[in-house]
C-alpha cells in the first residue's frame, strides 16, 4: 500500500516535471520568453495569499469536484464523460430552487440549492445508466451526447424560462443572500465550496477503502465477472449507484459555482471543467486524496494562464496544450511503469 | 542422444523480493516429451515464460538451436519455433475463437481468418479437442477455453511446444487423446514441454523429467529411474501422503456416510439460456454429511447445474431451496474467483464480505478481515509475503488454494466445487481432500462437480453423470472409471 501510494505520487511529480519542460519549450518555440512567462504564471497562482485563494483555490473547486465524480466512476467501471452535462444539470437545478425559495433562510435554503444541485446532476446520470443497465448501449457516447443536452438546456433557460426579470442579458436573476455559500476565509473570494470539496474527498476516500459499497464497487470496477461470482455482488446496482453518485457530484460541482462564485446561471459558466475533470482524476491516480491534489495543480494552472496572458501576452489557450500534455505524460509514465515491470527490472 | 533444441543453463529470475527462479536448467531434445515438475510455486510458469518469450531472465542462458539467444519478445520466440500454451490462457476475451486463433498468424494485408478456419478444423478432426470456432472466447467454459489455447499453440507448428498444465481441466478420453498427439509430433522431431501435477499422467507420456524446487533445478531424469513417491520426495522435499493426489491406487468409496437431513433441494428444474445445454427437470436432493459427485463432459449442463446450485443464476421453472452458508469454488480461479489487481485481504473479502459478521453498518471489519485472509494464508501455505501481495502476482496453485481456503470456510451448510484441486500439487490436492471430508464429517453437504473421475470417484458418497442436461444416478455396481466413463460419453453431447 505504502509503496503503492509512493509510486502514484512519483508519477506525479513526474509528470509536473515533465509538463513544465513541455510548456518551456512549447513558449520558447512560440516566440515568448519562458521565464517572464513562468514568473506571471506563478505570480498569477501562487503569488500571495489572495491570489492564491481567490483565484487558484477558487477555480480548483468545480476540478476537484468533477474530479471526484469522474473518478469514482471510472473506479467502478462507468467511463462518465458526462460531468460537463451533469454540472449544468446541477447548476440549473440550483438556481431554480434557489430563486424559488428567495424568502426561506439561508439555513434551509443552502442545503435545499445543494441538493437539488445533487439531484440534478444525478437525474443527468441517470439517463445514460439506464441506458447502459437496460439496453446494453455504452456510457461513453450517452454520457458525452448528454453535456450537449445539458449545455444547451442552460442556454436555453436563461434565454428564456429563467432569464432575468429585466430580460437584457442571457442569464439569471442574482440569488439572494440566504441562497449563498458564505465566504470561507475573509476578504478573499474563497467560499465554503471549497470545504465542502475537501470533505467530500475524505469521505470518498474513507467510503472506497472501508465501506461495503465502496468494496463493491472498486470490486465491479476490477472484474464485474469475479464481483459477481465470487462476491455474489449485483454489479448491476452497483453501476447504478456509482453513476448516480458521480453525477450527484458533478451536479454539486454546479450548484457550488452558483451558490459560491458567481450567484447566477449564465451561458458558459463552465469552460469545460466537466472535460478537464478527466485529466484531473487521472493524474490524481483515480484517488480521491489525489484528486484534490491534482485539482489545486490545474486550478493553479488556469489562475496562471489568465496571469500569464495579462502579462507576458501569452494566449490562455496555451493553458489547453499544457493540459493535454499533462494527460499524455501520465499516460506515458503509467505505460513504462508496466512495461518495466514485464522486462528485465 | 537426439539433437537438443534448446538448453536453459542456470536461469535466475526475481519479482520484486521473490525469488521465482533461482538457477534453474531445462534441456529440451527432439524426439522428447519433457514432464516438467515442481509444487505449487516451484517455478515452473515462470521457466516456461522464460522459454516462451514472456519474461527476460536476470541470469542465465538460454540455447535455441544452439545458439544463444535473448527473447525480447514472444514473437521472438515463435519465429524461433516455441510455442506456448499458456496456464492462465492468454486470449483476448472479446474475439471469436476463429479470430484468436488466427492471431499472430497474419502477415501483410492478407485475411487470417478464411485460412485458419481450414487449417483449425483439420487439426481438430485429427487430435479430437474440439471447439466452437465461432464462439466468442468470453462464453466459453474453461474446459474449451483450454482446449483453444492448446489448439492455439499447435497451430503455430513449432518444433518446441510447451504446455503449462493442459490437462487440468480435459476429460479423461480428451487426456489420452492429447497424449497419443504429443507422442506422434515427438516422433516427428520435436520436442514437447509439459506440465501436471497428476504423476501419473506425466509417467504416461514423458521421456524425460525435470523436476524444480523453489526456483532450482533439483532433478532431471528418466521415467523408470525413480518411483512416485521419490519423485514427489524430490518436489516437495517431504514424504507423499494422499494416494489420490499421486493419482495411484484409486479406488471408489465403498463405505457410504449416513445422509442427514436435506440441506439443499431441486425440485424438477430447468433452466434455459446457460452455458452449454439446458438443464432439463432435473431434481436433486443434496443431505447434509453427504458428497454428491457429478461427473460429465463439458457443455452437458453442469456448469449451469453448479451456478444453479450456488444461487448464482436462477431456474427458469421449478423450484430451488439452499441454505445460508454456502461455499463455491468455480471453475475459473482467475477470472471468476479471484480479482488479479486486489490483494489477498481484498479477495478474501470479496466473498466474506456479504456476511452479517463481517459488516458494521455500512462499514467493513477489516481487521477482521485481514485476520481472516491471514488464517486461511496460513493454514492453506500460500505462498505470498504477506496478504497484502496481489492475487495477480500468485502462482497458479497458490491462487487456487486462496479460492479453496476462502469457500471452506465460509461453507457452513453446502460446498459447490467445481474442479477444486485444478492446478493444486499433490500435497495440496490431498490437504484439500482431507479438509473437503473434515468439512462433510461436520455436516456439511458437499457438491463436487469434477472432470476428474478418480476425485469424483474418491470422494463421493452418491455419483452421477450429467448428459445432455440431465442428471442420471451411477449403480453402486457401475461406480468405476469405466463404468462411469462409459454412461458419460454413451448419452454425452459434445459439439461439432
Ligand atoms: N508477476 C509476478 N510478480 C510477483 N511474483 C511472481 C510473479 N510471477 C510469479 N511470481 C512468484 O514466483 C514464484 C513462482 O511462480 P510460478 O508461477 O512460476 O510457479 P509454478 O511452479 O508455475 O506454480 P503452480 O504450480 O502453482 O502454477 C511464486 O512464488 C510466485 O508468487
Ligand atoms: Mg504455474
Amino acid at each position: 500500500m505504502a509503496k503503492d501510494v509512493r509510486a502514484r505520487v512519483g508519477v506525479g511529480v513526474v509528470a509536473v516535471g515533465a509538463t513544465a519542460l513541455i510548456g518551456a519549450v512549447l513558449l520558447w518555440w512560440g516566440g515568448y520568453d519562458p521565464q517572464v512567462a513562468a514568473g506571471a504564471m506563478f505570480r498569477g497562482s501562487f503569488g500571495s495569499w489572495n491570489t492564491f485563494a481567490s483565484i487558484t483555490l477558487v477555480r480548483s473547486v468545480p476540478l476537484i469536484l468533477t474530479g471526484l465524480a469522474v473518478s469514482l466512476a471510472f473506479r467502478a467501471g462507468v467511463w462518465n464523460i458526462g460531468a460537463e452535462g451533469q454540472l449544468y444539470a446541477g447548476a440549473i437545478a440550483a438556481v431554480w430552487v434557489g430563486l424559488r425559495g428567495a424568502t426561506l433562510p439561508a439555513l434551509i435554503l443552502v442545503p435545499a440549492v445543494l441538493m437539488a444541485a445533487t439531484l440534478g446532476g444525478a437525474a443527468w446520470a441517470m439517463v445514460p445508466a439506464l441506458m447502459r443497465l437496460r439496453l446494453g448501449i455504452g456510457e461513453v457516447i450517452t454520457t458525452i451526447l448528454m453535456n450537449f443536452v445539458g449545455i444547451y438546456l442552460a442556454a436555453y433557460m436563461v434565454h428564456g424560462p429563467l432569464q432575468e426579470s429585466r430580460g437584457v442579458f442571457p442569464q439569471t436573476d442574482r440569488l439572494v443572500e440566504a441562497a449563498r455559500l458564505p465566504i470561507l476565509v475573509p476578504s478573499t473570494r474563497l467560499h465554503l465550496g471549497f470545504a465542502l470539496a475537501l470533505l467530500l474527498a475524505a469521505g470518498l476516500a474513507v467510503l472506497l477503502r472501508r465501506s461495503t459499497f465502496g468494496f463493491q464497487l472498486r470490486a465491479v470496477g476490477a472484474s464485474p465477472e469475479a464481483a459477481r461470482v465470487a462476491g455474489r455482488i449485483r454489479t448491476g446496482r452497483v453501476v447504478l449507484a456509482s453513476f448516480l453518485v458521480s453525477g450527484g457530484i458533478a451536479g454539486i460541482a454546479g450548484g457550488v459555482e452558483i451558490s459560491g462564485l458567481t450567484y447566477a446561471l449564465y451561458e458558459g459558466l463552465s469552460p469545460g471543467w466537466g472535460y478537464t475533470a478527466i485529466a484531473v482524476a487521472l493524474l490524481g491516480a483515480l484517488d480521491p486524496i489525489g484528486v484534490v491534489v491534482a485539482g489545486v495543480f490545474f486550478g493553479a494552472l488556469q489562475a496562471g494562464a489568465g496571469a500569464m496572458q495579462r502579462e507576458a501576452g501569452v494566449p490562455a489557450a496555451w493553458v489547453g496544450v499544457v493540459e493535454a500534455s499533462v494527460i499524455l505524460t501520465v499516460l506515458a509514465l503509467a505505460r513504462l511503469r508496466a512495461v518495466g515491470r514485464r522486462g528485465g527490472s | 542422444m537426439s539433437e537438443v533444441l534448446a538448453r536453459l543453463d542456470g536461469i535466475e529470475r526475481r519479482f520484486g523480493s521473490v525469488v521465482a527462479l533461482d538457477g534453474a536448467d531445462l534441456i529440451l531434445r527432439a524426439g522428447e516429451v519433457h514432464g516438467l515438475l515442481g509444487a505449487n510455486g516451484a517455478g515452473k510458469t515462470t521457466l516456461l515464460n522464460v522459454i516462451g518469450g514472456m519474461l527476460r531472465p536476470d541470469a542465465g542462458t538460454i540455447e535455441v538451436g544452439g545458439s544463444v539467444v535473448s527473447f525480447q519478445t514472444p514473437r521472438e520466440a515463435w519465429t524461433c519455433g516455441i510455442a506456448l500454451a499458456h496456464q492462465h490462457f492468454a486470449l483476448v476475451p472479446a474475439q471469436s475463437v476463429l479470430e484468436n486463433l488466427a492471431l499472430g498468424l497474419a502477415r501483410g494485408w492478407a485475411d487470417p481468418v478464411r485460412d485458419v478456419r481450414a487449417k483449425a478444423l483439420k487439426l481438430m478432426d485429427r487430435i479430437g479437442l474440439r471447439v466452437p470456432l465461432d464462439s466468442r472466447v468470453d462464453h466459453l467454459g474453461v474446459g474449451d477455453k483450454q482446449r483453444l489455447e492448446i489448439l492455439k499453440a499447435l497451430l503455430k507448428n513449432p518444433r518446441v511446444l510447451v504446455l503449462d498444465e493442459p490437462t487440468a481441466v480435459l476429460a479423461p478420453n480428451e487426456i489420452s487423446g492429447l497424449f497419443a498427439l504429443l507422442r506422434e509430433l515427438a516422433a516427428e522431431g520435436r520436442a514437447v514441454v509439459l506440465v501436471a501435477h497428476k504423476l501419473d499422467e506425466v509417467l504416461m507420456v514423458a521421456d524425460r523429467l525435470t523436476v524444480l524446487r523453489a526456483g532450482r533445478t533439483v532433478l532431471s531424469t528418466v521415467p523408470g529411474d525413480y518411483e512416485i513417491p521419490d519423485l514427489v520426495r524430490a518436489m516437495v522435499g517431504a514424504d507423499p501422503v494422499d494416494a489420490i493426489a499421486i493419482g495411484v491406487d484409486v479406488e471408489p468409496r465403498s463405505t457410504k456416510r449416513e445422509p442427514g437431513e436435506s440441506v439443499a433441494h431441486l425440485d424438477r428444474v430447468s433452466v434455459t439460456g446457460g452455458p452449454g445445454v439446458d438443464l432439463e427437470e432435473v431434481s436433486l436432493h443434496v443431505y447434509r454429511g453427504q458428497v454428491v459427485g457429478v461427473a460429465g463432459v463439458e457443455g452437458n449442463g453442469q456448469r449451469s447445474l453448479a451456478l444453479l446450485l450456488a444461487g448464482r443464476v436462477s431456474a427458469t421453472r421449478g423450484s430451488v431451496t439452499l441454505p445460508e452458508g454456502l461455499g463455491f469454488i468455480p471453475q475459473d480461479r482467475s477470472t471468476e474467483g479471484l480479482i488479479a489487481a486486489f490483494d489477498l485481504t481484498d479477495n478474501v473479502a470479496l466473498a466474506l464480505h456479504r456476511v452479517a459478521a463481517y459488516q458494521d453498518g455500512p462499514w467493513l471489519r477489516w481487521s477482521e478481515l485481514t485476520r481472516h485472509a491471514e488464517t486461511i494464508h496460513e493454514r492453506f501455505e500460500v505462498q505470498a509475503t504477506s496478504t497484502s501481495v496481489l492475487a495477480g502476482s500468485l502462482s497458479g496453485g497458490n491462487q487456487q488454494r486462496v479460492v479453496v481456503g476462502r469457500e471452506l470456510s465460509i461453507a457452513t451448510d453446502l460446498l459447490i466445487a467445481e474442479n477444486p484441486t485444478r492446478g493444486l500439487d499433490v500435497a495440496a490436492a490431498a490437504f484439500v481432500h482431507d479438509e473437503i471430508r473434515r468439512l462433510v464429517a461436520t455436516g456439511v453437504g458437499v457438491v463436487l462437480v469434477s472432470t476428474d473421475l478418480d476425485e469424483v470417484l474418491a470422494l463421493s458418497d452418491r455419483v452421477f453423470a450429467m448428459t445432455r442436461g440431465r442428471l442420471l444416478e451411477v449403480d453402486e455396481g457401475q461406480r468405476s472409471r469405466e463404468g462411469v466413463g462409459a454412461l458419460m460419453l454413451g448419452g454425452a453431447f459434445a459439439h461439432a
